[in-house]
Order: structure tokens, then sequence, then C-alpha cells
């Protein structure tokens, strides 16, 4: 007897099994990067409850992982966005830069005037949003009418982004760089956010009162209409018919590059808004260091969120909170015994791990017993 | 030289049984035709003998002895090649990259490659089968016919003892078919075995020497060719009377012109040709048919028609209205509707709701601003699925999981919605079995003679016959009208190219 | 003259290109067989963290070490390509997506900067590194003396490279079964060629070439471990094989055209020239250099004549049941 591994395609798909994997992925990436974890002389078991603790226990975690998870649930749904209708945008990146610039530079002037604080807030949102639109809209027009793929052309964006980034604190005596005062000369920075242009925050009282920021609020709203634009709206058919067949959005008279064109533009708009709520939430100032926002790599992280999520705008929210745990017990425990990259590792499995349990979700696999031969 | 004999055949798909206890034998020095109707079992039998499926039961042998084949591969090396429908072959090599690839015998086998050494051979084949092909041409420069040509001077190459050919046909004008059928015979005469599968009677009648008739996945009968009737035959593939009138015919159309195209001409952004100069007139309740090989601007006609390929020159009028050049929602809106050559990925979106794929173009009508009708989707979704008898487990199925047929029903459904008053039906019937080629085909009669002007593109000469109260042929980008509908010989002529510039230039009208 | 700024450009061009070179190499690779491999930055980055390990680590003469180290970081690049390969190749991921899982991984922020940190790696002098191996007074000559005589074994071993990849490609058996993979899997696959195999090779000696890369960085250029080191050079190589539609001869062009761009800014630093914001244009000139280059190409939808392997990026199905 001969026994062979059959993969077929499912006919229909149990619901259940959409919840069930990726919990199931979530569990078994946990458990390879134990074996990463074991193979480099750390104990699996302690350096997760030292994660967990770190994420959502200890005092003034919560707060910390919320300072994460935002602005990875805006790339996440940015990514989610335009991966959903595969469209790649890996330029959540450098959007996000562009609405940290954009976006700050409506607070310093409209702030600087002395704005009503939610008038200035609101053209910060706004700012943010273009200015990552903008942004993304180079890859999306380059890819609507000269059919170039936007993978590379919006990740290479992203060098440039950073790089902007940097030249306007750090090589420029630029409209955002701090220019007055003793510091200033010694190690550049950001100038400060006039405080009528800093965003407001919430605190929950809940054990030691966690202070929930204003982007946590944009992003789910902007979550919400996400999902209404894409699954109730002719605009969110047309593109769902684009995502799943060029050839069928035509046919029907899909204008097809102006919905690649928007759906760009819409991704690099939420990364662009997580960008201005990075300056107005958290920040208060531009941050050029290249170890500084740079290195957080949300853009990136973002993809994952948005992948473990399956595109899902609402459980986008959720899987940022969970990775942005990951993320801010990472910083908070880096150290000798506790690497840096490690939690880059663990997102990494991740994702490897869900995209094998899509193939679950998607395929039935079964063992097929067959007889070697019949010969009568 | 070579005997394939199977026995007791047996191969089950999910929910099919495609061959049941087959038995089945050709015998060295003759051409021996499978007959039968699409999705009576002759391809699953074929790719069984050809090493790509491995059957549930039952044995092959070639000259007595058993064969088990993994692959194509193992098939190839005990002598059985096959001429696919879709042709194995990489476009951008060379004929003689194509026939050294994978070759364990000859040139191909040394590590070093030497395309150069079988030019001669492929000289040698080719003159002494009738198969002339330059050896230095790549694949993509060559027509459907010659590309034919290579793959069976490949078996040939391979040293093939039992050539098994899939309609070989569907894709040759008369003539070259004609050329086939001695090619065929030249290599009989060698004494290898030659099983020609077909549903085509008069072909069957033509080429071979013995018939093996094929209906619901069993052999129903082997004849000797010359005692066989094509009315035998066909009572055998169909058992039941052939009723070849699909549709009353009412003499002259009373609907007034519909579908009118003038001076039309349009790029073409492959190797086919481009389209040059179209012009015809469709009236209400009329099936005009297109004829012609595939690939001589069929689609680009109907590309241009229906808005989809911007028009260099000429006009579109449907029901007396231009449709604007390049915009399928205004052909659309005028009452066009068209059925795509390619179903899958064109006809609808393959991984979306039935709901969505039967408003593909329809969603945009009475909105509520912005805002989808989710009711009136799932509404109408469900009604096509109970009209048109789709087999679909609910509107929200995804329109892959759904067999041809029934993903051509869904076209259907949605294309005859609202105010149809032109189709477009580009080869409909292609790859469906039977039972969904009489339906669709039953569909587009009915349309007519509710006065929709209907266009039908179709290579299959049968369906165009059973069909079409005109007859309009295609080459090379160029139109021209068949007087008498039925007149198959003038339309062979006419595929082939042949003195196109004899016939009156504007009759079509 | 050897020191006007052409030649120096062009000679350093050779050098940061090289990196470029063997990524592209690796990628080309992959491509030919069908499948599209996004995680070239992540392999670079694990393949330079590990050569750099493997001569720290290893106490044997000069040469001995760094050809350890550079075999150890091809095994590295390895390894993560046969993740992509098992993901896409044997459960049909998209290819895509899998290849970003391998970036973000294997990248700046995931394994390679866990090993660097975790082995001690960082801010570590190195002891051996690659130097040129020719006369200093070849290497004066003019101008073919730094051009051709100044650079490291890397550089020499490439274009042996080129040029075998070259024959093997067009006038080897196995190249041909390996573009009729790339080309039409399901035509390979009925004369006998297992596109698996054929798939998972070229997938894995991507890699190999992918980590063979990285170390250029650890073991040539800069001779240390910084986290991040390549770049984005993983990223541009990927880009080299699209311009230079998908041929060896024409991605060692690409890649020294690539690595001149990116000599440019401590070059110009070097002389004190200034162009106006020169940080900025010099810094970014590469990766706008590679959007404009990649929108040049794929105008007017030049792509299939132009040598994209036409089953890339598509997972091949047997259609047998």
């Amino acid at each position: 007897m001969n026994v062979r591994v059959t993969v077929e395609r499912r006919l229909q798909q149990p619901r259940w099994l959409a919840v069930v994997v990726p919990f199931a992925s979530l569990f078994v990436a946990l458990c390879i990067a134990g074996l990463v974890l074991v193979a480099t002389g750390h104990n699996p078991l302690s350096s997760y409850r030292r994660l967990f603790d770190a994420a959502f226990l200890s005092n003034g975690a919560l707060d910390q992982t919320l300072i994460a998870a935002t602005p990875l649930a805006f790339t996440g749904l940015a990514a989610a966005a335009a991966f959903r209708m595969r469209i790649f945008n890996i330029g959540a990146e450098g959007q996000l830069y562009m609405g940290a610039i954009v976006g700050s530079a409506a607070g310093f002037w409209l702030g600087g005037r002395g704005g009503a604080s939610p008038f200035v807030i609101a053209a910060m949102i706004v700012a943010g949003a273009l200015g990552g639109a903008a942004w993304a809209s180079i890859p999306g027009v380059f890819r609507a009418f000269f059919g170039t793929s936007e993978i590379l052309t919006s990740l290479m964006l992203n060098y440039v982004a950073g790089y902007i980034l940097t030249y306007l604190i750090f090589q420029s005596e630029s409209y955002w760089r701090q220019t007055k005062g003793f510091n200033a000369t010694v190690f550049p920075t950001g100038k400060p956010l006039p405080s009528n242009a800093e965003w407001p925050a919430w605190t929950l009282h809940t054990q030691g009162g966690v202070a929930l920021p204003l982007g946590a609020g944009v992003i789910v709203l902007a979550a919400a209409v996400l999902w209404v634009l894409y699954r109730r709206t002719r605009f969110g058919f047309e593109v769902q018919v684009l995502g799943d067949s060029e050839g069928a959005a035509r046919y029907s008279g899909v204008r097809t590059r102006r919905k690649i064109l928007a759906v760009m533009a819409i991704s690099g708009a939420v990364a662009g808004i997580g960008g201005a709520s990075q300056v107005g939430d958290f920040a208060h100032s531009l941050d050029g260091d290249p170890n500084g926002l740079q290195k957080q790599s949300y853009g990136y992280s973002g993809i994952v969120v948005a992948a473990l999520a399956r595109y899902n705008p609402f459980a986008v929210l959720l899987v940022a909170f969970l990775i942005g745990g990951l993320d801010s017990a990472g910083n908070a425990l880096q150290g000798a015994d506790f690497p840096s990259g490690l939690v880059g590792v663990i997102q990494g499995i991740i994702l490897f791990t869900t995209l094998g349990g899509e193939l679950l979700v998607r395929h039935r696999v079964r063992l097929v017993r067959r007889p070697e031969t019949v010969t009568a | 030289m070579a005997t394939i004999t199977l026995k007791g055949v047996t191969k089950r798909f999910p929910g099919v049984v495609a061959n049941n206890d087959v038995d089945f034998e050709a015998t060295a020095g003759e051409v021996h035709a499978l007959l039968g109707e699409n999705g009576a079992g002759k391809s699953t039998l074929s790719h069984i003998m050809s090493g790509l499926y491995r059957p549930d039961e039952g044995e092959i042998r070639l000259d007595g002895v058993p064969q088990v084949f993994h692959s194509p591969r193992d098939a190839i090396d005990a002598g059985v090649c096959m001429v696919h429908q879709h042709f194995r072959l990489v476009d951008r090599f060379t004929v003689a990259e194509n026939l050294i690839l994978g070759d364990r015998r000859g040139v191909g086998r040394k590590f070093q490659l030497d395309p150069g050494a079988v030019v001669e051979q492929v000289r040698t084949l080719g003159e002494r089968y009738r198969l002339p092909v330059d050896p230095r041409a790549r694949i993509w420069q060559l027509s459907v016919g010659e590309r034919q040509r290579v793959e069976i001077l490949k078996a040939l190459y391979e040293e093939a003892k039992v050539l098994i050919l899939d309609e070989p046909t569907a894709v040759l004008t008369p003539d070259e078919a004609d050329t086939l059928f001695e090619t065929l015979r030249e290599i009989v005469a060698e004494g290898r075995t030659v099983i020609f599968i077909s549903h085509k009677l008069n072909e069957v009648k033509a080429v071979s020497d013995r018939v093996t008739v094929m209906r619901a996945g069993r052999v129903v009968a082997t004849v000797p060719t010359k005692d066989a009737t094509p009315q035998s035959l066909a009572s055998l593939m169909v058992g039941r009377e052939l009723d070849v009138t699909k549709r009353r015919r009412s003499g002259v159309p009373e609907g007034g012109a519909v579908l009118e195209v003038q001076d039309v001409w349009a790029p073409s952004y492959r190797a086919t040709t481009s389209l040059k100069g179209a012009e015809f007139t469709v009236n209400g309740g009329e099936i005009v048919a297109v004829a012609g090989v595939a690939g001589n601007g069929q689609r680009e006609l109907a590309e241009a028609i229906a808005g989809l390929r911007p028009r260099t020159r000429g006009t579109v009028r449907i029901g007396g209205r231009a449709v604007r050049n390049g915009d399928p929602r205004h052909a659309y809106r005028a009452g066009l509707g068209y059925v795509p050559e390619d179903r899958l990925g064109t006809g609808v979106a393959p991984n979306l709701s039935l709901s969505m794929n039967v408003e593909l173009k329809s969603h945009r009508d009475g909105t509520l601003g912005p805002f989808l009708r989710m009711a009136r989707m799932r509404e109408r979704a469900e009604a096509a699925i109970e009209t048109y008898e789709v087999k679909a487990p609910g509107p929200h199925a995804e329109a892959a999981t759904l067999s041809g047929g029934n993903i051509q029903k869904i076209v259907l459904a949605r294309e005859f919605a609202g105010n149809l008053k032109a189709l477009i039906a580009a080869s409909p019937t292609r790859g469906l079995d039977v039972s969904a080629v009489d339906t669709v085909q039953r569909h587009i009669a009915e349309a007519a003679d509710r006065g929709v002007a209907v266009l039908l593109i179709s290579e299959d000469l049968d369906e165009i016959l059973a069909l079409a109260d005109r007859v309009l042929v295609m080459y090379e980008g160029r139109l021209t009208p068949v007087e008498r509908r039925d007149d198959v010989n003038r339309i062979g002529v006419l595929m082939a190219g042949g003195d196109v510039d004899d016939s009156p230039a504007n009759t079509a009208t | 003259m050897n020191n006007s700024l052409l030649v120096v450009l062009i000679a350093s061009g050779i050098a940061y290109g090289t990196p470029l070179l063997y990524g592209a190499l690796g990628e080309l690779l992959a491509e030919r067989s069908g499948v599209l491999n996004l995680g070239v930055e992540g392999m670079m980055l694990v393949g330079a963290v590990m050569g750099f390990w493997a001569e720290q680590r290893v106490h044997a003469g000069a040469a001995l070490t760094l050809i350890i180290a550079v075999l150890a970081a091809a095994f590295a690049g390895m390894v993560m390509s046969a993740i992509h390969a098992f993901l896409v190749i044997t459960l049909r991921a998209s290819q895509i997506v899998s290849g970003l899982a391998l970036t973000i991984f294997a990248g700046a922020a995931g394994l390679s900067s866990y090993l660097g940190s975790d082995l001690n790696l960082a801010d570590v002098p190195a002891n051996h590194s690659f130097h040129a191996i020719f006369p200093s007074s070849m290497q004066s000559w003019p101008i073919v003396g730094p051009i051709i005589f100044g650079q490291d074994p890397l550089v020499y071993a490439s274009w042996v490279l080129v040029a075998a990849i070259a024959y093997y490609l067009t006038r080897t058996r196995p190249g041909l079964n390996v573009r009729a993979v790339g080309e039409a899997p399901g035509a390979a696959d009925a004369m006998g060629i297992n596109v698996v195999k054929y798939r998972y090779l070229h997938v894995l000696a991507g890699g190999a070439l992918a980590g063979v890369a990285g170390s250029t960085f650890t073991l040539a250029i800069t001779p240390q471990w910084v986290s991040g080191i390549t770049g984005g050079a993983g990223w541009i190589a990927i880009a080299l094989v699209i311009f230079a539609f998908w041929r060896p001869e024409l991605c060692l062009v690409g890649a020294y055209f690539f690595g001149a761009l990116q000599a440019l800014a401590p070059e110009l630093q070097a002389r004190n020239i200034n162009l106006g914001p020169t940080e900025l244009w010099t810094n970014t000139i590469p990766y706008v250099a590679t959007v404009i280059v990649l929108v040049l190409v794929s105008w007017r939808g030049a792509r299939r004549r132009l040598g994209a392997p036409a089953a890339l990026g598509v997972p091949y199905v047997r259609e047998e049941a």
C-alpha cells in the first residue's frame, strides 16, 4: 500500500476554520520561536512569561503597549487596505514619515498662530493623511499608468523618506528643527509642537490608570470607515473585483487605473495619519534620528499585523494590540539576556505559520491510500 | 509493432466516475478513433494512457506487457506520446530546443547543449511525414497549425509507438485537417498506432480504421469504420436521436437593424491579427455567426464592439445609438451583452461570490448614493440560480468552485438580465459537457427568438450550423460573408484564406 | 589620473556593486525557475552576520578563515531560502507575502539583529578581511590598476560566476531544463523534468548567493557587523534582475552602475564637493534611480518581450487527481 498526501481546494471554507487557524498559527509560531530560544541558550517559558508580564500586566505596561500598538494599527490598516485588493504597498513606513512631516508642519503653522486646539488637531490629521496619500501616489501612478510593480517602488521610497526625515532635523536648518537654545547646537532635535497642537489622551481608571491616546480613537473610526467602504459601497465592489481579476474588472467597466490609484492613496493616507499621530500623540516633535522612529519599523510590522488579521480591518485592531504588546515588552526587556531582534524573529515566524495556516483554510489536506498496482 | 490494451479501467473524480470499467484496444498499423460527446470520458482515458492520470482500477498493457505510468515521462519512455489540445511547448524556445527538452536518448542527454544537432533530423522527419517546420523558429512565432506539427514531430523524435491526438482538428482549417489525416496515414503505415480523439463524425469516417464509441464514461461499442454510418455512430454516441435543429428559423428576421458595425478597425496587442475594417449588421431576432480559426481577430472584434478595446476607426451602433469608443459601461447601458471567451477570469471574478458576479455590471444601477443594495444582490443571485438551474450551494459560493457549465449559466443569467438588445457570444460552449452545451445553445436561441440580435463567434462549425442564420468568416482580421449559411466547403475555403478577393465584398448587410 | 573622480567611482562602484551582483545573480537563478523571492535583504543580512561570526570564531590562516566564513554565509543564506522554498513550492503560499515575511523574519529588526547581539558581534574589529591581491605596483597602473587589479578575490570570483551562470543557462541541459521550468512548468513536467526539484535547487542556490552577497559587506567592504548593514541592497538586487532582463551579464553592468551611485556619497564628502543638499541627494540617489529605471523598463508593458519568465510567481500544481 502506498500512502500519498493530496491537497485539494476546499469547495466551501468552514467559518470556524477562519477563526481557529490564526490562533493555532500563533501557537505554533510561539513553539517554533521557543525552539530558537532554546537553541540560543534561553529558557522559552520564562522568556514568554516575562514578555507577557512586560506587555500587559506590570505597572504602566498597558500605556506602553498602547503607544506601540497605535502606530501598528495605522500601518496594519494601511497594509490591509492595499493587500486585500492585491495591491502590495510596502511603503507604509515612508508614508508614515511623510504623514509625520506634513502633519507636524500643519501643527506648527496653525498651532503657532493660536488656532483652536480641535481645529489644529483636525488639520494635522488631514495634513498627515494628505502627506501619506501623496507619497503613496508616486508608486500608485507608476503602477496605474506604466504597469510598474508597486512592490519595489513603494519600498525604495521608504529609504528616500527616511533620508528626508533625517535631513530635515540633522542636515539642514529646516522649519521642523529646533534652532534656538544651547542644546540645539550640541545635538540636533525637532522643535516642540505648540501646546494647542498636542493631541489629548483620556485616562481610563482601571488598575493604575491607562492613557488612551486620541490616535487610538481615530484608528477605530478609520477601521469602521474602511470596512463600510470596502464591503458596502460601489467603490468597494469594484475594487474587490479588480483585486480578484483584472480581466473581469475591465470587462465589467471598472476604471482600473483610478481604482489602483485610489487604493494606494487610501492606504497611504491611513499610514500618514499614523505619522501625524506619532507627532501629535506621543513625540510632540519630529523625530529625525535614524535610531529613533526609523528603528521601530512600524511600516514593516504593519504587514505582519495585516497578514495575521487576514486583512480584516477590525481584526487588525486586535492583532495590533497583541503585536504592540510584544513590541513594547521587547523594548522594555532589551538587554543581555533579551537580545534585540527577538521580537522581529517572533513576528517573522508568526507570519510564516500564518501563511502555512492559510493553506489549511483554503485547501483540504488528506492522506490517500491507494494500491500500488492492480495486476489482474 | 505495438498494441495498447486497457482492461477494466476505472477512474473516479470527486462526484463523478469519469471512466467506468473500460476495455479498449488499439493495434499496430491502425488509426483508431475514440468517439464521444464532450464529457463522455475520452480525455480521461487518454490521460490514463499517457500517464497523466493513474487509474483507480484496471491495467494498461503494451504488446501484452503490463505497464505502470507514474508520469507522462514514463509513458513516453514506454513509447506512448500524446498531443494535447493545449500544447505542451515552451513558447520562448526554438523548435529544436523543444525537441531536445527532456530527451533521454539523443543529443539532449549530453550535459552540453547542441540544438543545432537536431536541425537535420527535424528536416528529414518533416519531409517524410509532411510536417514542414523551421527548426530554428521560436514557438511564439508559429501559427497554431505549425505548433501542432511541432508536437507531432516531438512525438516522432521520441520514437513514439503509440500516438494519441486529442481533438487535433479543433484548431485547424479543413485543408490543414486533410493534410494532418495524410500525415497520420503515413505514421501508421510503419506499424505505429494512432489514437484519434474526436466528437466529429465526418472526421472519424475520413481518417480511422476502427472506432470506439464512449458514452457517460463507458465504452459503448468498437466497430470497423467502414461498417459504420454517421447515423449509426451518432446514435451510439448520443444514445438518442440527434436533434440538429436547435431553433426555429422564421425566414427573414423581423427585428430591423439592432447591431450595426461600420468600418471598425482595432489594434492587436499580441501576435494575433488586428481587426481590419469589420462591417456588418445584425437584425433583431437574428443569429449571425463569425467562423474562423482562433487568433484571426475574433477577440479583437468582440472587444472593439464591447468597448474593451479602443477602435482606431469606425462606429458601432446598438438600437440606433452610437456606442462610445472604449467605454464598456456605455455599451452595457446601450443594451449590449457579452459572453466572453475566457470564462474564468473575465466572465466571472473567480474568488468572489455568485451574488457579486451576478451584479458585476448592474451593481451601479439604481444604487443608494455610493452604497450597494445588498439585499437586491442576494435576491438576484438566488433568482439566477433557480431560473438557470445552477448547481451551487447558494449566493455566497465562490464562482471558481462551480463547474464550467454552471459558471457559464451565471454569465448568461447576468448578461440576459435587464434591457438586452444585442449579444456577443464568444465560444460560449467551449469545454462544456453535452448537457451544458445544449442548455447554453438553447438559451442563446431563445434570446434570438425574443428579438435580441446575436453575434456568435465560434470555432465549432457544428455549433454554427446548428444556430446561425447567416455566417461570416474571419481570416487575418477581415470578415467575408458566406452566401449560403450551410455551404460548408465555401466556409472551409474562406477559413484558410482562399480567394478572399474574388468574393463580393459588400454583401454582408 | 587614478585619483580622478571617474576612475575612483568606477573602482569603488565595482566594490560596492559586488554584493548587488551576488544578490542579483542569486535572485536571477530563483526567478528563472519561476520563483520570486523578495527575501533577499533578509537572507543577505543573515549571511552577513553569520559570515562575520565564522570569521571571528575560526582560528586558521587568513585565507582559510575567510573561505570558511564565506561558506558559512552561503549556508546561512541557503537555510533562510529553504523556508521560502517550502512555503511557496510545497505549500503554494503567496510568493510575495512569503518573501516579505522572510525579510521581516531575517532582516534588520529580526533574526540577523538577534544573532548579532546574542553572539556579541557588534563593535568587534575583524581579524581578517578581503584585500586586493595584486602587488601595489600593479594597482598603481593608470586606470586598469585601481579598476581591475585593485579588487579583492570576492570581486574576481563574481566575474567567474557571471560567466558560469550565463554558460549554464544558455548552453547546458540543466540550464535548458530550468528555463523550461520557469517558462512552462506543465510542458517541462510532461517531459519528465522534476519541476519541484529544480525550483527547490535554484531557490536554495539563490539563497546561498544572497548569503555570500551579505558576507561581502562584513568581510570586505566594511569589515565589521552593524545591524542593518546592507541598507536595502537586497531590494536593489531584486530590481537589478528586472533591469537586466533576467540576463546575468547585464546584472554585472547594472550592479556596477548602482555601486557607483552608492560610492557617490562618501566620495563627494571626501572631496568636500557640495551641490545643494548633498547628503540628501547622494544618499537617496540609488533608491530614486532604482525607481526611475523600474518605471522605464516597465513602460508600455514591455515585460514579455524583455525576458520575464512566463511562469514567474505562479505555483505549479500538476493537474493530477
